[in-house]
Parts: C-alpha cells; sequence; structure tokens
C-alpha cells in the first residue's frame, strides 16, 4: 500500500476501500451483523502462538525484542513479546483497549523505571546495546529515543525554550537558534509561530502543540521516537498534519507509534504489531508484519477479527 | 494561559485534606474570615482589655499625619478605592484605549478625593482652611520627616493609582479589591497611632511609649528563622517526594513529620532552651530564638511543600524525562518552578504561625524589657506578642491601651502576610 498521504476528502472513501478490501478478503463468510443479532464466535483466545511474516530483505532494524514481559507488582501486563523495529520505517502497534500496547512502547526508552512497582524482563536489542540491561544508563537511552505522549504536554513555558530545553541539559553548544528553527521546521510549526517564539507553548491549540512536543523531541536529535497515541487528543485536521509529519519523518527516524485508530494504522504505517490481551488483561503479540499484509491478508483469524471490525 | 483549564490535575492522586485548604475558594472564605475577625478581635480587645474603652473607636483622629494633612485621612480612603470601583461600574466592554481609560480612572480619583476632603471638613475643621494656608506654605515650613512623608504619598499615590488602572484597563476587567482593602486597613491603623508609636522604645510612661525595638526584633527574627527553616524545609520535601523510596522507613518519618506539626510550642521552647541556649550557648539571642522557630514551623513548611510537589502534574515530569532530562534535571527545571507558588504560600503561613508564637520564647527566658535595638544575631530581643504579654501583666490601665494597640499591629502584620499568601497562590495558578 502506497503511504502517500491522504487530502482530507480522499480519506472517507480510501476508508471504504480499505473496509471493502478487507471484508473481500474475509469473502462472505462474515455478514454485517444486523441490530439485535449477537455477534458470535469471535476469535479472542491471546495465548495462541504469533504469526510472524517475514520482513523484506532490504529492511534494517533499530530496535529487536526478544521476550519482553512487563509486570506491575504481581500483575502481568505484557507477556514475552518478540518483534522486529526496521529502522527508518513507522511501525505502529495496535489493538484493543489495555492489551499493552503503551506499556510495551514505555520499554522502550525505559520510560517504565519511573513507576516504582513496574518491573520488565527480556532483552530489547538497540545497535550494540541492550536495553533492559541495569548498566546501561536510562537518561541516555531516552535521550536516542525520545518520546510525544498522548495528551499534548508542552511545558509551561516559552515555544523557543520548549524545543530549547532538551538540547540545552543534553550539553548542546551549538547554535541553539538554528537548531529550534531547523525542529519547528521539521515539526512543521515553523510558520505559525515564527512571529511569537516568545510566548507561551500552552498558548497554541491543542495540534500545534502536538507539533511543538514532535519538535522538542526532534531537538535533541535521537533516533528513535516513540508515539504514543500521539492524535487521539486532536481533532481530524490536525490528525491529518501529525500524520503527514510522521511520514515525512520516517525519512530520518525510527517511529513506533501506538493507536487504536485501525485506519490511521493503515495510513502511516509500514509495519504493523497486533497485540490482543485476555480476560486477565495481559497483552500478547498476535501478529507482526508489514501493514498491507495484515490489513489485506492478514493470517490469524484473530486479527482478521479486529481488522473487520468485528470488535475492538 | 492557566494551566488549571488544561485539567492536569492528576485524576489518581487523592485529594488530600492540606490541598483541599489551599482551594481558592477556600482562601477567599479564609481571607474574609480573618478581616471579620481582626475587627471583632479589636472590639474584644478594646472590651475587654481595656477597661471603659477609651481607645478612639471613631472618627480617625489625624494626629499621626503632619500638620495640615488631615484632609488625607479621608481623602486617601476614597482615591485608592475609586480606580478599583470605577472599572467595576463603568465596564469591562468600554471601548476605550487603555491608556484613555487610565487617563479617565485617575482623574476620576481626583474629584474623589477633594470630595473626601470636603466631607472631612464637615467632620473636623482643616488646618489649612483655618489658617488660611495652603499645602505649598506647608512644605516650605514642614520638617524633614514631614516632608519625606509628603513626597512619598505625593509621588507614589498618583504613581499606584496609574498603575493599577492601567493594568485594569489592559486586562479589560476590574482589578482586584484584595489591595486596596490591604492598603486601607493599614491605613485605618497607622491613623490610629500615635505619632511615634510605631518609632519610639519602650518607656515606664505610657504617654511616650513605643514598639520599635520590638517590631525590629519580630523582623529581625523572622528573617532568621525563613533563612533556616526554608532551606531546611523544601530540601526535606524534595527528598521526600522526589528521591526517597517508599519504604517503612520513609512512611515513619512522613507520620513523624505530621506528629510534629501538632507538638505543643512550649515544648520547642523546652527544647530550644537546653539545645540552642544551654548546650551550644547562644543565650537569649536572636539566633537562639530564631532556630527554635524555624524547628517550631519546619513540619508545616515540609507537609505543605510535599503537597505542591505532589500537585505537579505527571505529565510534566514525563515530558521532561522523555527529552533525556536527569532526575535533578526535571525537579530543577520543571517540578520547582511549577510547585514554586504553593510552597511560597506555605512558608508564608508557617512565617504568620511563628510570629505569633510567645511559649517558646518566654520558655527560653526572653521576656525583658528592651529599649534598644538587638544589632547582632547574638544580642537579646524582644518581639511583639512578649511585649505585648509584657504590657498586659502590668497592673496599670495606660499599659493596657498600649497592648491593646500592639495586638491591632500585630493582626495588621498577619494579615498583610496571609493576604500575600493569598495572592501568590492565586498567582502562581493563573500565570506560569
Amino acid at each position: 500500500m502506497s503511504q502517500q498521504p491522504l487530502a482530507p476528502a480522499a480519506l472517507d472513501d480510501a476508508a471504504s476501500q480499505r473496509s471493502q478490501v478487507a471484508s473481500d478478503a474475509v469473502g462472505a463468510v462474515i455478514e454485517a451483523p444486523r441490530p439485535g443479532q449477537t455477534i458470535e464466535a469471535v476469535h479472542l483466545d491471546p495465548t495462541r502462538s504469533a504469526v510472524r511474516h517475514e520482513l523484506p530483505e532490504d529492511v534494517e532494524l533499530a530496535l529487536a525484542l526478544n521476550n519482553v514481559s512487563v509486570f506491575y507488582g504481581a500483575f502481568q501486563a505484557v507477556d514475552r513479546i518478540s518483534l522486529q523495529i526496521p529502522r527508518n520505517r513507522v511501525t505502529a502497534l495496535i489493538g484493543p483497549s489495555g492489551c499493552g500496547k503503551s506499556t510495551l512502547l514505555r520499554c522502550l526508552n525505559r520510560m517504565n523505571d519511573l513507576i516504582p512497582s513496574a518491573r520488565v524482563e527480556g532483552h530489547i536489542r538497540f545497535g550494540e546495546l541492550d536495553l533492559l540491561s541495569p548498566k546501561i544508563d536510562a537518561v541516555d537511552v531516552r535521550r536516542r529515543i525520545g518520546m510525544v505522549f498522548q495528551k499534548p504536554n508542552p511545558f509551561p513555558k516559552s515555544i523557543y525554550e520548549n524545543v530549547a530545553f532538551g538540547a540545552r541539559i543534553n550539553g548542546y553548544s551549538g547554535d541553539m537558534d538554528r537548531l529550534v528553527e531547523d525542529a519547528l521546521r521539521r515539526a512543521a510549526l515553523w510558520d505559525e509561530v515564527r512571529d511569537d517564539l516568545g510566548k507561551s507553548g500552552l498558548a497554541l491549540s491543542g495540534g500545534q502543540q502536538q507539533r511543538l512536543c514532535i519538535a522538542r523531541a526532534i531537538a535533541v536529535q535521537p533516533e528513535v521516537i516513540l508515539m504514543d497515541e500521539p492524535a487521539s487528543a486532536l481533532d481530524p485536521v490536525a490528525t491529518l498534519k501529525i500524520e503527514d509529519l510522521m511520514r515525512e519523518l520516517a525519512e530520518d527516524y525510527t517511529i513506533v507509534v501506538v493507536t487504536h485508530n485501525m485506519q490511521q494504522a493503515g495510513r502511516v504505517s509500514d509495519f504493523t504489531a497486533f497485540l490482543l490481551a485476555g480476560e486477565e488483561r495481559t497483552g500478547r503479540l498476535v501478529e507482526f508484519g508489514p501493514t498491507t499484509e495484515i490489513f489485506t491478508n492478514p493470517t490469524d483469524p484473530r486479527t482478521e477479527d479486529y481488522i473487520t471490525g468485528r470488535y475492538g | 494561559m492557566s494551566f488549571t483549564t488544561r485539567g492536569t490535575a492528576p485524576a489518581f492522586r487523592p485529594r488530600l485534606a492540606l490541598r483541599r485548604l489551599f482551594s481558592s475558594t477556600f482562601l477567599l472564605g479564609c481571607f474574609i474570615a480573618i478581616c471579620v475577625g481582626v475587627v471583632l478581635l479589636g472590639a474584644l480587645v478594646i472590651e475587654v482589655v481595656v477597661d471603659g474603652g477609651s481607645v478612639p473607636f471613631a472618627p480617625p483622629s489625624a494626629a499621626s499625619l503632619p500638620d495640615g494633612m488631615g484632609w488625607l485621612a479621608w481623602a486617601f480612603p476614597i482615591a485608592v478605592l475609586t480606580p478599583f470601583l470605577l472599572p467595576r461600574l463603568a465596564h469591562r466592554r468600554s471601548e476605550l484605549a487603555p491608556p484613555a481609560f487610565a487617563a479617565l480612572c485617575v482623574l476620576s480619583a481626583l474629584p474623589a478625593a477633594i470630595f473626601g476632603h470636603l466631607i472631612y471638613v464637615g467632620f473636623e475643621d482643616a488646618y489649612y482652611v483655618k489658617t488660611g494656608g495652603h499645602i505649598f506654605d506647608l512644605l516650605s515650613e514642614a520638617t524633614a520627616w514631614q516632608t519625606f512623608r509628603i513626597v512619598l504619598v505625593g509621588l507614589l499615590l498618583p504613581g499606584g493609582l496609574l498603575a493599577v488602572a492601567w493594568r485594569g484597563a489592559r486586562r479589560l476587567r476590574s482589578p482586584s479589591l484584595v489591595w486596596p482593602a490591604v492598603i486601607l486597613a493599614a491605613w485605618g491603623f497607622y491613623l490610629f497611632l500615635e505619632p511615634g508609636f510605631l518609632s519610639s522604645p519602650p518607656s515606664q510612661s505610657p504617654d511616650r511609649i513605643g514598639i520599635f525595638p520590638a517590631l525590629v526584633g519580630t523582623l529581625y527574627m523572622m528573617t532568621i528563622t525563613a533563612a533556616a527553616a526554608f532551606p531546611l524545609g523544601i530540601g526535606a520535601a524534595i527528598y521526600l517526594e522526589e528521591y526517597a523510596r517508599r519504604n517503612w522507613f520513609s512512611r515513619f518519618i512522613q507520620v513523624n513529620i505530621a506528629n510534629l506539626a501538632g507538638v505543643p510550642s512550649i515544648v520547642y521552647g523546652l527544647l530550644g532552651l537546653q539545645l540552642f541556649v544551654r548546650v551550644l550557648e547562644f543565650d537569649r539571642s536572636v539566633l537562639a530564638g530564631a532556630l527554635t522557630m524555624a524547628l517550631l514551623v519546619m513540619p508545616i513548611i515540609i507537609v505543605s511543600a510535599q503537597e505542591s510537589l505532589r500537585a505537579v502534574p505527571p505529565s510534566m515530569r514525563e515530558a521532561a524525562y522523555a527529552v533525556g532530562a536527569t532526575r535533578w534535571q526535571v525537579i530543577r527545571h520543571h517540578v520547582l518552578p511549577y510547585a514554586f507558588g504553593g510552597m511560597l504560600t506555605g512558608n508564608i503561613l508557617a512565617m504568620s504561625r511563628a510570629i505569633g508564637e510567645t511559649a517558646p520564647l518566654i520558655a527560653m527566658g526572653a521576656l525583658t524589657f528592651i529599649a534598644f535595638l538587638p544589632d547582632t544575631p547574638t544580642d537579646d530581643f524582644t518581639v511583639l506578642p512578649i511585649q505585648i504579654f509584657n504590657w498586659v501583666t502590668r497592673p496599670q490601665s495606660a499599659f493596657h491601651e498600649v497592648a491593646a494597640s500592639t495586638i491591632l499591629i500585630l493582626l495588621l502584620i498577619l494579615l498583610l502576610m496571609n493576604s500575600a499568601a493569598i495572592i501568590m497562590r492565586h498567582r502562581s495558578r493563573t500565570e506560569w
């Protein structure tokens, strides 16, 4: 599937086409449930082993997760997930609420360290490093693997300071004005704020705030940018801008995005991982592969049910 | 832009009692209650402490003003209130440009002041009307101190009015009435005072009596108390809230701090007597008193600082961590600036507790007749509450009147400090 950004008018069309494709793939077996009809026999069992599609030959890996489990005290939030995140591509983590997507994402830059009861097992390879090793400095990991959060959370400081802060505390000694301008340009925000960089970051609109947060993440020159439902608090137009931005940023950065908007995953991502949690709310990987294959030709029946909208 | 409108308050934090205590509505209620309390207490003091109530209650005498400036007693309050009230009456949807609006406010204050003056003349013949003199004649005849006061009023009053009116006009909303209320309260108290009451030492004769050493002693002690208690208290709060692991030991400390806040102040006095006065041999000095007070208010400072640290939204910490900030950088650049207003409020409230504490100082032996100022921190000293205690225990009723006036001064200082706390609290919420 080509990943060119879509104009807003084309969105509905594209979505309907895709669902058309999806239901074609399922064939006549699934019919749209009539009102009052109970849906039965959706495939929900999360304990079955995961399906991993072959990755294309030409991708390099940015991160490799090996049997990553996350515990909050006695509760296990994520169970032995293994997947590879290709460099300079957009990888989407999808799945219903509470399936451990965000938890998994927060492992990748050791954000879970901030929660006293959290414990992460397994290995995450990042270049030569094992991110989960206690010898690794979490602060350095977070500089190299940036993050954008669900709710825009600019610092209550000026726009300039928002962008410059990360670089400054990491000892950046170059031309700060240029760095700020460059980061804001890359985040497609420069033209809107160039004349009032001294204004509070909180004075911007929601979508602008989120792009400011992206600029803030870019300014420390990370290798990977993690996005935790970056558009879920935004309106459709702002969402579209963020999605465009993700496609552009993927040329230089590895992007991992959590979303429970399937259309969004279809629009922006190159690869998709589908996670699912059972009754005990422990998230497991169901299927991982190129987005086109996951959306048009899912191998696992659980993925198929989710993609076709039978639940979730 | 305010934080509160973004709804960043953490939903999962339990709403602790102290946090509720700081809600602005509650504080406003407190402010009003304090104002009412001051009036009631003043009346009570006059009724009970002073037999027969010989403290003048109304109308205020202008004895403490320079000769011929008596009309200011009425003109000043009216001039202060007008620019605050005018935007309320004339209003926020004004089409006027801010400078014009500000000018209007100030201009309208002038006739109000003259009107006030005329009212006053009706009450009591103004000096300069009686003598046919003019305000400029006054300046040439005035003493240096009078000139200073006239110039002060002459410069500060129009300047302050202009600033207030400008700000009100800029924001196109009525400025808060808190400051004029505070200024007027201070002015009213000032008018009650005999000349020199604030600037003379105590004396055996109630006519020439003053509270200067006690006032200076209070300010001196408060400065050292603040210097000792703020860094320690805030440091302890940061440690407990940001660094300490949540285990039995930190919980133990936490419970102890909460309990220490409730220990009677006389116990702190005895601790100070043994530790600072005897073991460390500070004697009954300002330093010993200030350190005892610092111990007394430290739990309050710690608990309130912890509350304000807890109120920092987690999303802001996460944002800072996510760009590779260390824990200290997060605290230094984001948590502390955000929590600063709340911490300052807690500190001021703690100080206003310390300023009125008498028991620890009496226990330390600081109850003395002091007719001079403390020069160094190791000198003997006295403070307002002790001075009050001293005078109230005397049999002559003249001293009781003086004590009543001193009580009013002390309450006024408390009122000013608490208003400052409320205003800072409010400001830290609405601005960044």
